[in-house]
This record gives structure tokens, C-alpha cells and sequence, in this order.
């Protein structure tokens, strides 16, 4: 069966058409030589009704041709003359009507030369009478020649009118034949259309709508949250296969659903479930679910553990809360007489003040007196300063100038050397000279111990030099420690001038803070009297502390069993 | 001023004794002009006769390849003349070169060369009877370049024989 629903309907149908259309078909061929023979009845009568009158016009001319002979008169003439010429009619329009069939033609034929004869006889005779008289035509009557021929006729027109008689028998006998063949054809043909009707209707129901039915049961099941329900897959290749395999698909997805489902109901996360198509509005779902499932649970997970640790903690805090409650209500006990002590001590502090204010009084003016002395000190630094910079100048100018004078010096110095080199030059000339050399090897001996004199005056001169140096450079590094300490010796004096003028500022403010502090010392006392009482009401709220700190504890016991069970809940899940 | 002025005035006074000493007995015998000049401490002359005349030591290019006694080349009007060390030939300690070192130009055998001293002192005339043969404790090289000892431990060399030993004619050859 490789016909899908559309072809089988389609099929269905047609067969039934094509057995209606051959019924139809039957039925109009039957009343068509129906319709036919009918015709042929009504040309059989037409035949026989002028052969009838043929036959009453021929005797209507045979008696105007007797009244005429018997009696001569002209006006027996008017039958003859008319019913002669409706039978030369009568007998054209036979042949017209017979020229369809061969016998009754030769018939017809076989008709007219009688007619012509008999009409010529009736002629001759009245022809006769009019020429010559009575005995002519009787003789030509009494030959017998008209009633032979009128004999012939009525002969041959019998045979016709038999013939046409058989005709119309043979022809209503197949025209009922026919209606009889039709009538069967049509009862036959509508039992049997209506039959294959009945059989396709049936078929196409068994075929089509028994597996819907299966299916929709199926679905009906489905939407009813049952999945156990197995679709039989088979191998149509119709839509109803289509469906069914679809079906059997849909109903194989939704159970791996279930079961992902199910393994999740019983805590285990780690489905990995494949969308059927991007369009999976329900597997992208899931898979959106088990992956939101998968990461709440571990933010649980660690939000439990970090809650078990937290609560631990607390519970700790709390019992050590609780210990140090304890201590401190101890503690504010003695606290309590202590402040006792303290409101006694302060009473005494209180007149010992007043004697400090009176003192620094004293000291506020001596501070005054000293502060003006720093200023005049000051004042003799600048002086000095001023005297030590114009010193420390002069000895910068000795000490440039000592350079320069060296430097000449080192001329001299140099002079005397190359004196010296062209003494010796001299006396090597002069010794070469010989004897005439002489007197100028005394002169050369001369300018070398001049350039040695001049060497050895610049030598000391160099020494003395140094020394000056020397002492000028002590002098100039003297000078400037004098600077600098005349420099600090201001610093240190306006320093002393500060600390002074801040000391007078400082036994002012200590004063007036001596007399503060003696009103304070007054304003203690009685500041005192009220934290003694004020002790009292702590030491009660600490004792009310302690019973709220062990309430405290008992919480944050239960708060950790609290964590733990939720710890071994979120365990559950295999994540 | 007065102080410069007595100075001067000693000087002078100086100058007019020492010029007022009688001049030395003439030398019987030929005398010998000698140049003194100074090696490290030690006091040595030469004869003016080989010496043509003293420079200080300026510009020295030293060579390589060339044995340790010469110390290089110098430029002298225009002559290019080496430099010899005869302190390496009497193991004298080396003290560095300065400006203040000068060079004695000597001439002979053909030679010019320049002496390296570290001191000239100056020129003197030494009677040549006077020169005493040389120590038995100067050996070697020393012995060979002596040509007597003076009076006041002056060591007068022998040019002719510094100038004629064949180990200052220097041909050296180096690998390339």
C-alpha cells in the first residue's frame, strides 16, 4: 500500500463515479431507440394513411368517370379530374416515404404504371363518350381492362400495407427489448455503485480512522500525564504513518523529559538533556532549569557551608560574650567603689587648685621681665653678625690675591730654570771654544748661579707664600665659623626670645587654666556624685546583660543545628 | 722694604767675596771639561766635547718594539733623534718622567742621540790626573761605560764606549 489517504478517497470516489456514468450512460442510449422506434410507428402510419388514399382518390376518379359515361353530363367530370390528379400526388409522395426501404420501392415503383394505365383506361373511356357515344366506352369498360389493372393495385397496396404491418411489429418488439436491457442495467448498475461505496467507506474507515483513534487515545492519555502507553510503529509510508512515528517520537522525547525530570526530583542534577531542535521550547527549558538548579544548589552548598562556619563562630562569640559579660559585671562592681574613691580624691584636688592659680599669677609677670631682656640680646647678635661678614670678605680678597702671587712665581720659577738650561748651553759653547772661550765660560758660570739665586729667593718666597696661604685659609674658615656661630648665636637667641614669649603665653594660659581647672575640680566633685550613681544603674543593666548574653548563646546553638540540617538537605543533591 | 733692601745688599756682598777669591791654581796638567748632570741620586758627567747641548724633555712619542733603555723619539729643530735611558743600563730606580727632565744631545760614531738626565747640574773642568781608575765593586755593564771616578765620587763616563757597544744599535724584529 503505497497510497496515501488523498489517492485512496480519491479512488474510492472515482470507482463509484465511473459506475453511475455507465448507468447513465446505458439509460440515454435505451431512451434514445425509444424515441426512435416512435418515429418509424409514425412514418409506418404515414405510409399506410396514403396508400388509404390512394386508394379513395383512385375511386373517387373511376366514379366520376361512371356518372359521366352513364350520363354525358359535364358535371360528373369534376371527381374524375381531381381525384386523378390527388393520386398522381398520392403516389409521388409514397415513393418519397419508402425510399428508405428497397422492397416496398420496388413496390412502389411497380404502383405507378398501373396507376398511369388505369388513369389513361378512365381517359380513354370518358374521351370516348364525349367523341362518340355510350357503346364505344362501354366497350372499352366491358373489356375489363380497368378492373384488371384496379385489381393489380389493390394487390401490390395490400402487400404494402402488410409489409409496414410486419416493419412496426419487428421495431416494438426491440424497442421493448431495449427498455427491458435498460431497466436491468440501471437496477444492477445502482445496486452495485451503491455496494463499492459501502465496501470503500468501510476500508477507508478501517484504514484511516482506527489508527487516529489509537493515536488520539494515546494523546488523550498523554495529556492526562500518562506516558506508559507504547505507539506500535509500522512501516505505512502514509500520513498516518508519518503521524504515528511522530507520535512515537514525541512520546519517546516527553519520556526522556520524565526521566530527567524524575532524576532531578530525586536530586541528581547531572542530566545533561540535548534539546530535540533550537525550537525546543520544553528541552531548552529543562536545560535552562537543570543549569539554574545546578548553580543554585552549589550557591546553597557554599552558602550553607558558609553559614555552618558563621554560626560556629557565632556560637563561639557568644559563649565568649557571654564569659566577658560575666567579667565585666564583675568588673563594674568594683568599678563602683573605686568611683567612691575617686569623688573623695577629687574634693582634695579641688583646694589644691585653687593654690596652683595664685601661683601662676606670680609667674605670668616674670615671664614679662624675661621676655625683654631676649629682645636687647638680639638685638647685640645682629651687630655682630654684620662686623663678621665684612672680616670674612677681606680674607676672601687676601686669599684671590695670594693665588695670583703664586702664580708669578711659578713664572719666575720657570725663568730661572730656563736661565739655568742656557747657562750650561754656554758653557758647553765655551768649553768648545777652548781657551777663547774661557772669559765666556766665566760669564755662563755666572748667569747659572744668578738663575740658582733666583731660584732658591723664589723657593723661600714660595714657602713664605704657603705659609700665608696657610694662615689665610685657618683665618678664612675661622671667620666662617664665627659667622656661622654668631648665625646660630641669633637663631639660638630668637629661639630663646620664641620659647620665652611662648613660655609668658604658656604661664598665661596655665594660669587662667589654673583657675579653670579649679572651678573644673569643683564641677567634678559634683560630676562625681552623679557616676557614682550612675555606676549603680550600670551595674544593674550588666547584670541584665549577663542573662542576655546566655539567652544569646542558646540562639546561636540552634542557629548552627539550623545550618548543619540544611548542610546534610543541600548534601542530597548530586550536583 | 728695609728688610728686601738688606738682602739685596748680602747678595751683593756675597757675590763680591766669591769674586774676590783667586782663581784657582792652573792645572799643571791637562784639564778635562766635564758635564755633570744627576741619575736618580748619583752624580755623573761626560765630556763637553761629545755634547752638543742640553734640552728639556718635551714631546716624547715612545716607540714599540723597542728594548726597554730606549725610551722613545723627540723632535729637536727638526730632527728626529732617539732617546736613551742609562738608568736601565745601571739599575737605577726608575722615579718617572716630568718636565722638569732634560736630555743631553751627544754626538759620535756617527751617532745622534739624546741622554736622559734627571738633573743638569753644570759644566766643570776637572784635571784628568785627577780622575782615579774604577772601582773594584762596579762590574758589568757599569764597568764597561766607566771611565774613571773623581774626587768627589763623580762618575765620568766613556761616550766612545756607550756610543760603540752594538747592543744600543737596535734591530728588532716582531712576529706580525
Amino acid at each position: 500500500m503505497r497510497w496515501n489517504v488523498g489517492t485512496k478517497i480519491s479512488v474510492g470516489f472515482a470507482i463509484t463515479l465511473a459506475i453511475f456514468v455507465i448507468v447513465g450512460a446505458v439509460s440515454y442510449q435505451s431512451v434514445t431507440k425509444q424515441t426512435e422506434a416512435a418515429t418509424w410507428v409514425a412514418h409506418t402510419r404515414e405510409v399506410q394513411n396514403q396508400l388509404t388514399q390512394l386508394l379513395s382518390n383512385l375511386q373517387d376518379a373511376e366514379t366520376g368517370q361512371r356518372g359521366y359515361v352513364i350520363t354525358g353530363v359535364e358535371s360528373y367530370l369534376a371527381p374524375f379530374t381531381d381525384g386523378s390528379a390527388r393520386a398522381e400526388e398520392n403516389r409521388r409522395r409514397l415513393a418519397e416515404l419508402v425510399s428508405d426501404n428497397p422492397r416496398q420501392q420496388v413496390r412502389a415503383d411497380a404502383l405507378a404504371p398501373l396507376i398511369a394505365d388505369k388513369l389513361a383506361e378512365l381517359q380513354q373511356t370518358v374521351e370516348l363518350r364525349k367523341t362518340r357515344d355510350f357503346a364505344a366506352a362501354q366497350t372499352v369498360v366491358l373489356s375489363d381492362r380497368g378492373k384488371k389493372a384496379m385489381d393489380a393495385l389493390r394487390t401490390i397496396m395490400r402487400e404494402m400495407n402488410l409489409e409496414e404491418e410486419a416493419l412496426l411489429k419487428t421495431r416494438a418488439d426491440a424497442a421493448q427489448i431495449d427498455a427491458r436491457d435498460a431497466k436491468w442495467t440501471i437496477v444492477v448498475g445502482t445496486l452495485l455503485a451503491l455496494v463499492f461505496a459501502g465496501l470503500a467507506g468501510l476500508l477507508l474507515t478501517r484504514n484511516i480512522a482506527g489508527p487516529l483513534k489509537n493515536l488520539t487515545g494515546i494523546a488523550e492519555r498523554i495529556t492526562a500525564g500518562d506516558l506508559s502507553s507504547d505507539v506500535t510503529v509500522n512501516d505505512r509510508s502514509d500520513e498516518v504513518g508519518v503521524l504515528t512515528r511522530a507520535f512515537e517520537r514525541m512520546t519517546r522525547s516527553l519520556r526522556t523529559m520524565a526521566g530527567a525530570a524524575e532524576q532531578i526530583a530525586a536530586g541528581d542534577l547531572r542530566t545533561s538533556l540535548q534539546p530535540q531542535s533550537p525550537s525546543d521550547v520544553l528541552g531548552n527549558a529543562f536545560v535552562r532549569m537543570t543549569d539554574n538548579l545546578r548553580r543554585q544548589i552549589g550557591g546553597i552548598l557554599e552558602g550553607t557551608a558558609v553559614l555552618g562556619s558563621a554560626a560556629s563562630e557565632i556560637v563561639a562569640s557568644t559563649a565568649q560574650l557571654a564569659s566577658g559579660a560575666s567579667e565585666s559585671a564583675a568588673a563594674v562592681s568594683e568599678t563602683t567603689t573605686t568611683v567612691e574613691e575617686i569623688r573623695q580624691t577629687a574634693q582634695l584636688a579641688s583646694q589644691k587648685a585653687r593654690t596652683v592659680a595664685d601661683s601662676a599669677q606670680k609667674a605670668v609677670q616674670i615671664s614679662h621681665t624675661g621676655r625683654k631682656s631676649t629682645e636687647d640680646v638680639a638685638a647685640g647678635m645682629g651687630r655682630i653678625r654684620t662686623q663678621m661678614e665684612a672680616i670674612a670678605e677681606s680674607m676672601m680678597r687676601l686669599s684671590e690675591q695670594s693665588q695670583t702671587i703664586g702664580q708669578i712665581i711659578a713664572t719666575v720659577e720657570d725663568l730661572a730654570a730656563q736661565s739655568n738650561l742656557l747657562a750650561v748651553n754656554a758653557a758647553i759653547e765655551a768649553a768648545k771654544a777652548g781657551e777663547h772661550g774661557k772669559g765666556f765660560g766665566v760669564v755662563a758660570q755666572e748667569v747659572k748661579s744668578l738663575a740658582e739665586q733666583s731660584r732658591q729667593a723664589t723657593d723661600r718666597v714660595r714657602t713664605i707664600l704657603n705659609d700665608i696661604q696657610k694662615a689665610t685659609t685657618a683665618a678664612v674658615m675661622a671667620t666662617e665659623q664665627g659667622g656661622k656661630a654668631v648665625e646660630a648665636g641669633g637663631k639660638q637667641t630668637e629661639m630663646a626670645g620664641e620659647s620665652i614669649a611662648a613660655l609668658a603665653g604658656s604661664v598665661t594660659e596655665a594660669a587662667q587654666a589654673a583657675t579653670q581647672i579649679a572651678a573644673s575640680s569643683q564641677q567634678q566633685l559634683i560630676g562625681m556624685d552623679q557616676v557614682a550613681g550612675a555606676m549603680e544603674n550600670i551595674k544593674q543593666a550588666s547584670t541584665q546583660n549577663v542573662a542576655s548574653a546566655k539567652q544569646l548563646e542558646t540562639a546561636a546553638r540552634n542557629i548552627d543545628d539550623l545550618g548543619r540540617r540544611l548542610k546534610q538537605l543541600v548534601e542530597n543533591y548530586a550536583v | 722694604m728695609t728688610n728686601a733692601d738688606a738682602e739685596a745688599d748680602r747678595i751683593l756682598r756675597a757675590r763680591a767675596r766669591a769674586l774676590a777669591q783667586p782663581p784657582p791654581s792652573a792645572a799643571p796638567s791637562t784639564m778635562l771639561e766635564l758635564l755633570e748632570f744627576r741619575l736618580a741620586s748619583e752624580r755623573y758627567a761626560l765630556e763637553t766635547r761629545h755634547v752638543q747641548n742640553v734640552h728639556p724633555l718635551r714631546e716624547l712619542t715612545p716607540l714599540p718594539c723597542t728594548p726597554p733603555f730606549v725610551l722613545g723619539i723627540v723632535n729637536v729643530r727638526g730632527r728626529i733623534l732617539p732617546v736613551l735611558d742609562l738608568k736601565k743600563f745601571f739599575e737605577l730606580p726608575e722615579q718617572g718622567l716630568t718636565d722638569l727632565h732634560r736630555i743631553i744631545l751627544v754626538q759620535g760614531n756617527d751617532l745622534e742621540l739624546g741622554l736622559l738626565a734627571d738633573v743638569i747640574v753644570g759644566v766643570r773642568s776637572v784635571p784628568a790626573d785627577s780622575l782615579q781608575p774604577s772601582l773594584p765593586t762596579l762590574t758589568g755593564i757599569r764597568a764597561d761605560y766607566l771611565k774613571g771616578i773623581g774626587e768627589d765620587g763623580l762618575v765620568v763616563l766613556d761616550l766612545d764606549r756607550i756610543l760603540s757597544d752594538p747592543k744600543i744599535i737596535v734591530h728588532e724584529e716582531v712576529e706580525s
